[in-house]
């Protein structure tokens, strides 16, 4: 029975990754990549990551935080990522990715 | 939304007893406040009735094991437990909503009822019009009392056109907006007598009040139906049910 409920969690976190895969990002409709190490889902095409929070992708728009943002609040180790230009810089990157498209 | 809280209940409601739940943002400050107490008032204000509406609403789906399915604005997850238990292990439900603490309910209660085939739904935070899927994914999607509360419903409806799979159904259950005066007034009785004074006693009566005008600024059933064919949908087909007062939009890609 522990062998079986052991064999259970495991195909439930197995399923629980593949399950995820599927999950597009909400602006450019691609594919997101999971990152184990943030526990965030990237979308590359406009470089935003998407939190998880309580198990829960995160995946409104205005959620999603710029990769560089991102990288540079690591890098200084404890400055408040959530910046009041954060909206702004990422309705940039939408346009931006938008007008490439067109 | 995770970044944004939702506004103080003083701000949402301002000076106008008639102030409208305007913008995206207080309508999702008005579902996190309600949802300690969204399953218990659904139960006493429907007298139970609702869960037989829901199983209607997800029979209309035409959800069938092994598949893919949505529930959009899943709130607590009702129906995406119903849809859980038709599409079996083997199927994925994915459950969205923009209310962070109707999710966190969810969680809670697929913990609490734990059945095996409940390890098949995913819950997403996620906007009703941005929808983080591919297109052409979902073989059924059910809205239960969510797209009545969406701003855009006609980019909700494309967005739901857009991740079905051609061939598949959209069912969406809600409040009729009836064009007959006896059900409107009936209704109206109903929300101004029996709902808000119920819902004062869990301490929501403004939150309540809500509904009255969110079913008069809702379409009929014969303009969802336009909507649906408007963007695209092959076939759309309204059924009223519980009397008028509640109402089904089912309608093929």
């Amino acid at each position: 029975m522990v062998r079986a409920s052991r064999r259970l969690l495991k195909d439930a976190a197995n399923i629980g990754k593949a399950f995820s895969d599927f999950l597009a990002c909400p602006l450019s409709k691609q594919p997101l990549r999971h990152c184990e190490d943030s526990q965030s889902r990237i979308s590359e095409t406009i470089g935003v990551s998407f939190p998880i929070i309580d198990g829960i992708p995160c995946l409104v728009p205005k959620d999603g935080k710029l990769l560089e943002d991102q990288n540079k609040s690591q890098v200084e180790n404890g400055a408040d990522p959530s910046s009041g230009n954060s909206e702004r810089d990422l309705l940039l990157a939408v346009n931006i990715w938008v007008t490439g498209l067109i | 939304m995770a970044s944004a809280a939702p506004p103080p209940a003083s701000s949402s409601w301002g000076c106008g007893r008639r102030r409208r739940v305007r913008c995206s943002a207080e309508r999702q400050g008005l579902f996190s406040r309600i949802a300690p107490v969204y399953d218990n008032l659904n139960e006493v204000l429907s007298l139970g009735q609702h869960r037989i509406w829901k199983r209607m609403s997800v029979s209309w789906a035409g959800a069938k094991r092994s598949d893919r399915v949505l529930d959009l604005c899943c709130g607590s997850g009702d129906l995406a437990f119903l849809l859980s238990q038709k599409v079996g292990p083997d199927g994925q439900v994915s459950a969205l909503d923009f209310s962070k603490d109707q999710l966190l309910i969810a969680t809670a209660r697929q913990d609490l009822y734990w059945k095996a085939c409940y390890k098949n739904i995913e819950w997403i935070e996620g906007d009703a019009l941005e929808l983080p899927f591919a297109d052409s994914y979902f073989d059924a999607i059910t809205v239960g009392y969510g797209l009545r509360n969406l701003l855009d419903k006609h980019k909700a409806m494309k967005e739901i056109f857009r991740v079905l799979k051609p061939g598949s159904r959209v069912s969406i259950l809600d409040f009729n907006k009836s064009t007959s005066t006896l059900i409107t007034q009936s209704q109206e009785w109903m929300i101004d007598n029996v709902v808000v004074p119920v819902a004062s006693n869990y301490g929501f009566s403004r939150e309540y009040r809500y509904l009255k005008a969110s079913i008069a600024e809702y379409l009929t059933g014969k303009e969802l139906e336009k909507l649906a064919k408007e963007v695209g949908f092959s076939d759309a087909k309204h059924y009223e049910i519980a009397g008028g007062l509640m109402g089904n939009l089912v309608a093929a890609r």
